[in-house]
């Protein structure tokens, strides 16, 4: 297929939502098919060109000398656009029931839309400097989804959101140009540094990748960058589902990935400073979050902090920067997507029906709302890793990757993950345990007006459920599609 | 392994499969006939409790799990049954729904699942240090692979054998055990306790004898380590037993005690020795499933739970506190009935194995632990037949037949696998020698 | 083509003639002419940087046929068509930009000083860009001070009279020091000529003599040059007169004037003082820790203000820190970034003034953040313009505020040291603070109910649409001033090599 249509497919989310506000729907329904047609055409057609035009390009516009604006279909790329083309169609739906009730709907709907073309931008990016440009752009277009309901505490959250990624992007900026101007290339079909590394420029290199790595960091959660994290919980919730648990946060870590595998490469980091310190620092964030999220009482807030302790699972298994880290690496990427999203559409269903947002009031929820909570036990224990669903597949693939490592920062790591699995097993399991069984002195007044949500909510989580159960059992086409990115990553293989 | 089922394939080195050999049909055996009996006993009991349609429910899924873990035929599919049994059983902890039970419940998911991570621990390196997942008599450890890494693959055989220990109640993760078992159901906690133990049991036996293999555990640290963890906790559980008075709590402490024993055997790593825990392993899951049940009877019909209020029921309830007589010398290990013949085995086995200061070490722990359960089971009995004079008349009655029938069933049990236990030992020994 | 090297002296003498015409002109007519000359100005200034583009050499142009050490040379070479280009071209914008205002604000009787004030202004920064004679320089730094506080002050009111007091003193002691400053110089070497003092302070610096004079006339000539450019902390009196006067005066004078002084504070240092010098001195450092004091004490000023013109006043100092930054890096590339830099932020922050001034107007004039709710969706193209001013500030790519960026990060990188550390730290947290405000800004300039405006909001809107039946001015020099932008953004590779050449031609 011709290159155009990486541009089309990124610019009709985009155009489309820009054009919302304009539109002005008065009319739910035109409104929800117009959103729908939309995002449905831009998914199927971002399907059709990951699996059908690997390879193709388009060099959009050379900025300067050095830099273009360009795209590409790769594997890598192509298994974070897939990720997001599943889920987006869902999360739509889902915020047509949900945002029912809220004001201003074209207006989010409009950004909403817009950031699933920004987001498959950041994924078809050829470079660090496009992958940069979608980057902000997607901090500018979720930062009105944050604010959404304009309440005093939406707006705190959305201005450290807004601290904490702009200072990221410029720190990871920085660092591109530090590398660009010694030599280093930035485009990704040109694997590592190469003989850009001299003994001397070394120190210089490692302390580019710690700007990127920290930058990119942010929105990857990576302890001490998290704070903005929990606090934008108070988006509605198919944002902070879709966003906190998908977008942007994963293209946080698809950066650091796309740093360690494409613009450095694993000989440059295998084994040197920056790696270790950079494998503590995801160890020790996988514990703190997970620690976190055991101590939080609020509902969104907690799976919020899972987020952060499971990101890091993500960075550490490409930091390992080995072929297994890698697919070990996107493998968690995707599966952590489906979990991560279904938890929070459940929470947003709780919040919905009921008004609850603390865990502490779901006790024998799992009456009132037999399929959330069964989808949140699913999800759940998919979380905690117990085989054959999908999150165990990608825990045993992390830890082996690390064992297969054996380094002592890469036993750090596999500790970190262990301790987290028990906390993860904690913070979700005692939420499932309350839901099902309230205990001898509940009565179940607080019941009566709470009702399971309507067919927008319950069918993407069922297929959510669905898709975590499936996954994990046969996920056979999957693993063979994700290990097709090692071959753009390691050429040598 | 034979017959091997594979139910789904996941990756070429994952997959879920079944099979069978002679230990795992052993505990099948074990954990079957248990369930059937004390599931007749539970009929009874139901009257005693709420919600009975979702006790039976997880009742009967508890025991698929089990029966399921005893079938595995690779590590994954022993980790999936063991963290599905852990969740499924749980809901029998905190079926009577009172705060301590929900918390007790916890703390029985918090230390199951803390000890399965360790358990994953173990899978993750034989992943990558083994020529497969699937349990293979000697072991599956590839030597070429671990040379030079042989410490970090005993720290993690160690930590993955403790991790399983935690089912087990084992120290340093039994605390669990004492919580959990006695708010639950009397039904319940006669299965957790006489085979949801045994689960961990077998899970270490696999661990040790088919996976890790012996000859690379034998006269390591690690099974010094171990040996020494096993007789703590069987000092320590009976030390616990004999200073408790709430009877269900004193048999839970009981069971940490009793199910170390069979651990010392598996550690021990020699014929007699296992030979001794897989009897150890029959004859203590039928008679604690017994003192449970006696227990739980008491309570059914009297509503009390602690050892000193037991003054004089013996008179009214003569079959139960006979039974509990009969349980009591079984685990004791007086000659003829059951315990006696798996403790001389463990005792043999242990001195036989020549390691330092243990092999004599062990046999003393094992009978001054034999010396403390009779401190804390013999009162029971004696307070109830022979109450001090000037006590009141104690109220009671007898049960009815649903509910004797498998104390007596497992009371007959007791003195006649000890006094014929011939053809046990036999199929044990069969056994033992297949896994060395 | 004889014709090239007259373009500087043209153009200058074409300004100041037609600003003496207008005296005499009725209003209407008066206005016309100025615009006229400026876009003249605008024409011949870009004629010549196309000849630069094509190989023209650089070129020196003696006025009156005097030679030197005793005449007055205009100096040329493709920088300096640059920057002329750029400043004509941005004062024709905000004149047209903002027309509306200036009809409302100034008073019929004042129109022609108005327009001779622009013109001279526009006369005396295209002088300061070309001339290669301190003296002249000094002279011209007067005219463009009176002038200056003329545009502020023909708004007539009283804010702005005090205001425009405060400048003049602060800009008068700014011209006092560069007078001194020049007068030490010409004790020191005899000369007035640019060229002609940089080898006579070549010799004596090779030869160990007068260092402390030196040392006192760089000091005085950098500190008179930051009062009057604005460097933190020179810079109080800058927000009262740019957010006081009216919409195109403050684009003038926040987009160009100051940048007219950092130019000639450039030429000073390269072309008269010279490189090794002035490397060797910390001038420099300080400009460079200043620039960053400023980068931050103006955005975190701007942060906390209320008021729309006031902020992008203050945002000026913080922009104008950027440039500070870039030039005390004291690489090439730093200054190539500075001067980027000037160019990026003349069209935007005119364009924000402008704009600005279109909001007032969509908001019943006033400049308070909370009187301009909606203002955006009323004035579409002042709406469409903030977008693009952040997105720019923001530093996306594409637009010019990344080019900035850009150039300025892989100058800090490329020096090393704690320069370097310092510098990268700065833009940080500066980008974090301008993406914040103007953020900020944007959202409220677009919120309000959708659908269903308020009464208040439709009669403003009408009364607007009134108002501005005749602006299609005003459109014209928003869409234009986004163009240009944009075209910075995409045609940096261009404008970096002109820069680059001017550069390595200039000392």
């Amino acid at each position: 297929m011709n290159g155009i249509s990486i541009l089309i497919v990124i610019m009709l989310p985009i155009v489309g939502g820009v054009l919302l506000p304009l539109l002005d729907f008065d009319a739910r329904r035109a409104r929800e098919y117009y959103v729908l047609a939309i995002v449905i055409a831009t998914s199927v057609f971002a399907l059709s060109l990951i699996s059908g035009s690997e390879g193709t390009e388009l060099i959009l516009y050379h900025l300067t000398s050095t830099i273009d604006i360009a795209f590409r279909i790769d594997r890598f790329g192509g298994i974070f656009a897939l990720l997001v083309s599943i889920l987006w169609p869902l999360s739509t739906l889902y915020a047509f029931e949900y945002m029912r009730h809220y004001h201003k709907r074209n207006r989010f709907f409009g950004f909403f839309t817009m950031s699933f073309g920004i987001t498959l931008g950041v994924a078809f990016s050829a470079n660090l400097i496009t992958m940069y440009l979608f980057y902000e752009l997607l901090t500018l277009s979720t930062l009105p989804l944050i604010t959404h309901d304009g309440s005093r505490e939406a707006k705190v959250a959305g201005v450290k959101y807004l601290v904490y990624s702009i200072a990221g992007a410029t720190a990871a900026f920085i660092g591109m140009i530090a590398v660009l101007t010694h030599g280093g290339s930035l485009e990704f079909n040109v694997i590592g540094l190469g003989s850009a590394v001299t003994e001397a420029n070394r120190a210089f290199f490692d302390g580019a990748f710690l700007f990127m790595f920290f930058g990119f960091g942010v929105k990857a959660a990576l302890f001490p960058l998290h704070g903005w994290l929990p606090t934008a919980g108070v988006a509605p919730t198919p944002v902070t589902a879709l966003l906190h648990a998908v977008a942007v946060v994963k293209s946080g870590v698809f950066a650091v990935g796309r740093v360690v595998y494409y613009t450095y490469d694993a000989d440059y980091l295998a084994g040197s400073i920056v790696q270790k310190l950079a494998l503590w620092f995801a160890a020790f964030t996988i514990v703190y979050g997970t620690v976190m999220a055991w101590k939080e009482l609020h509902f969104k807030k907690r799976l919020a902090y899972s987020t952060v302790s499971n990101l890091s699972y993500i960075l550490f298994a490409f930091l390992l920067a080995t072929p297994s880290g890698l697919t070990a690496g996107l493998l968690h990427m995707m599966f952590h997507g489906l979990m991560k999203i279904a938890l929070f559409f459940v929470a947003g269903a709780v919040m919905h029906q009921s008004g609850r947002t603390y865990v502490t009031e779901l006790r024998g929820f799992a009456k009132a709302m037999p399929v959330s909570f069964g989808v949140f036990t699913v999800a759940s224990l998919a979380l905690v890793g117990v085989p054959p669903l999908c999150g165990f597949l990608s825990k045993y693939a992390i830890a082996s990757a690390a064992v297969e490592e054996g380094s002592r920062s890469a036993y750090a790591g596999l500790a970190a993950l262990l301790i987290s699995a028990v906390f993860t097993a904690l913070y979700l399991l005692t939420i499932v345990v309350r839901a099902y069984f309230p205990g001898e002195n509940y009565d179940g007044h607080n019941l009566k007006d709470v009702t399971e949500a309507n067919a927008y909510m319950t069918v993407p989580l069922v297929t959510l459920a669905v898709l975590i159960v499936v996954l994990g059992c046969f996920p056979g086409a999957l693993t063979e599609f994700i290990s097709g990115a090692l071959s753009t990553a390691f050429p040598g293989l | 392994m034979t017959n091997v089922f594979t139910l789904l394939r996941i990756t070429d080195r994952l997959s879920l499969q079944f099979g069978s050999d002679a230990v795992g049909r052993f505990f099948l055996c074990l954990v079957t006939i248990m369930w059937v009996l004390v599931g007749i006993y539970a009929q009874k009991y139901k009257e005693h409790q709420k919600h009975n349609a979702r006790f039976f429910t997880f009742y009967i899924l508890t025991w698929v799990m089990l029966a399921a873990l005893t079938m595995a035929a690779n590590y994954l599919t022993m980790y999936l049954c063991f963290e599905f049994m852990t969740l499924l059983s749980m809901p029998l902890v905190l079926h009577n729904g009172t705060p301590e039970s929900i918390a007790a419940a916890k703390k029985y998911l918090f230390y199951s699942i803390f000890g399965a991570t360790l358990g994953l621990l173990g899978m993750f390196f034989t992943n990558a240090y083994g020529t497969t997942l699937a349990f293979t008599a000697g072991g599956v450890m590839d030597p070429a692979k671990i040379a030079g890494k042989e410490n970090v693959i005993l720290w993690v055989a160690f930590l993955s054998v403790v991790g399983f220990g935690a089912k087990a109640g084992m120290f340093p993760l039994h605390a669990w055990l004492p919580t959990a078992h006695p708010v639950a159901p009397a039904p319940a906690s006669a299965v957790l306790s006489g085979c949801i133990t045994k689960a961990g049991v077998l899970c270490i036996t696999r661990l040790i004898y088919q996976i890790y293999g012996t000859s690379l555990l034998r006269g390591t640290w690690v099974q010094t380590a171990l040996i020494i963890l096993a007789l703590i906790t069987v000092f320590m559980g009976s030390m616990m037993a004999y200073g408790e008075d709430l009877m269900k709590k004193r048999f839970a402490f009981s069971t940490v005690s009793q199910v170390s024993y069979v651990l010392l055997g598996v550690f021990t790593m020699n014929e007699a020795a296992l030979l001794g825990a897989l009897l150890h392993a029959a004859y203590h899951s039928i008679i604690k499933d017994g003192l449970f049940l006696c227990a739980g009877t008491v309570i059914f019909w009297t509503h009390k739970e602690y050892v000193s209020q037991m003054k004089g029921l013996g008179r009214r309830m003569p079959v139960t506190f006979g039974c509990l007589a009969i349980f009591s010398l079984g685990l004791v290990g007086i000659p003829p009935f059951a315990g006696f013949l798996s403790k001389w085995y463990l005792a043999s086995g242990s001195l036989s194995e020549g390691l330092p200061v243990l092999n004599w070490l062990a046999p003393a722990v094992l009978l001054l632990s034999a010396l403390l359960t009779a401190g804390y089971l013999f009162p029971i009995c004696i307070h109830g037949f022979f109450p001090a004079e000037g006590e009141p008349e104690a109220e009671g009655k007898e049960g009815s037949g649903l509910m004797l029938g498998p104390i007596l069933i497992l009371a007959a049990a007791t003195v006649l696998l000890g006094i014929f236990a011939s053809p046990l030992k036999d199929a044990l020994q069969a056994a033992a020698q297949s896994l060395l | 083509m004889s014709l090239i090297p007259n373009i500087p002296a043209f153009s200058i003498i074409l300004l100041m003639l037609c600003g003496i015409v207008c005296l005499v002109l009725p209003a209407r007519w008066a206005r016309h002419l100025a615009d006229c000359a400026i876009a003249l100005a605008c024409a011949m200034s870009a004629v010549l940087l196309v000849a630069f583009m094509r190989g023209q050499e650089v070129f020196t142009y003696s006025m009156g046929e005097i030679g030197a050490p005793f005449g007055n040379e205009l100096r040329a070479g493709p920088l300096e068509a640059a920057v002329a280009t750029l400043f004509s071209v941005v004062t024709l914008l905000s004149i047209l930009g903002g027309r509306a205002h200036l009809r409302a604000d100034i008073g019929k009787k004042k129109v022609n000083l108005y327009y001779i004030s622009v013109l001279f202004l526009l006369c005396s920064m295209l002088a300061l860009v070309y001339t290669n004679d301190l003296f002249t320089a000094y002279v011209f730094v007067e005219i463009n001070t009176i002038t200056a506080c003329g545009i502020v002050m023909s708004k007539e009111d009283g804010y702005t009279l005090a205001a425009s007091m405060r400048y003049f003193i602060m800009s008068l002691i700014g011209s006092g020091l560069f007078l001194i400053a020049v007068s030490i110089l010409y004790a020191l070497t005899g000369h007035l000529l640019m060229s002609n003092i940089q080898e006579e302070l070549a010799a004596l610096y090779a030869q160990g003599q007068y260092r402390a004079p030196l040392q006192v006339a760089i000091a005085l000539m950098g500190v008179g040059l930051s009062l009057k450019s604005a460097l933190w902390p020179f810079s109080s009196w800058l927000p009262d007169a740019h957010s006081s006067a009216s919409a195109s005066s403050s684009a003038m004078l926040s987009g160009l004037v100051l940048k007219s002084f950092i130019f000639l504070l450039v030429k000073v240092f390269y072309r008269v003082v010279g490189v090794d010098i002035i490397r060797s001195h910390a001038i420099l450092d300080l400009l460079l820790v200043f620039g960053i004091l400023g980068m931050i004490m103006g955005s975190v000023n701007a942060l906390f203000e209320r008021d729309l013109k006031r902020m992008l006043a203050y945002s000026s100092i913080g922009q104008i820190g950027y440039i500070f930054c870039g030039i005390g890096l004291g690489t090439i590339a730093g200054v190539a970034a500075g001067i980027v830099q000037v160019a990026v932020h003349a069209c935007t922050k005119a364009m924000l003034f402008c704009a600005a001034g279109g909001l007032m107007d969509a908001s019943g004039g006033s400049k308070k953040f909370k009187d301009l709710e909606g203002a955006g969706r009323r004035d579409t193209y002042a709406g469409v313009a903030f977008i693009v001013g952040t997105l720019s500030m923001i530093g996306i790519p594409f637009f010019g505020g990344f080019i900035t960026k850009l150039s300025l990060v892989t100058a800090s990188v490329e020096v090393g040291g704690w320069r370097s550390t310092l510098a990268i730290l700065a833009i940080i947290v500066s980008t974090i603070l301008t993406a914040i405000y103007y953020i900020n800004v944007t959202a409220i300039i677009f919120r309000g109910e959708e659908k269903t405006p308020t009464r208040a909001s439709e009669k403003l809107r009408e009364e607007w649409k009134k108002q501005m039946r005749l602006d299609t001015e005003y459109e014209f020099a928003i869409v234009l001033f986004i163009i240009l932008n944009l075209a910075i953004g995409l045609q940096s590779d261009r404008l970096m090599d002109v820069i680059r050449a001017g550069l390595a031609v200039f000392g």
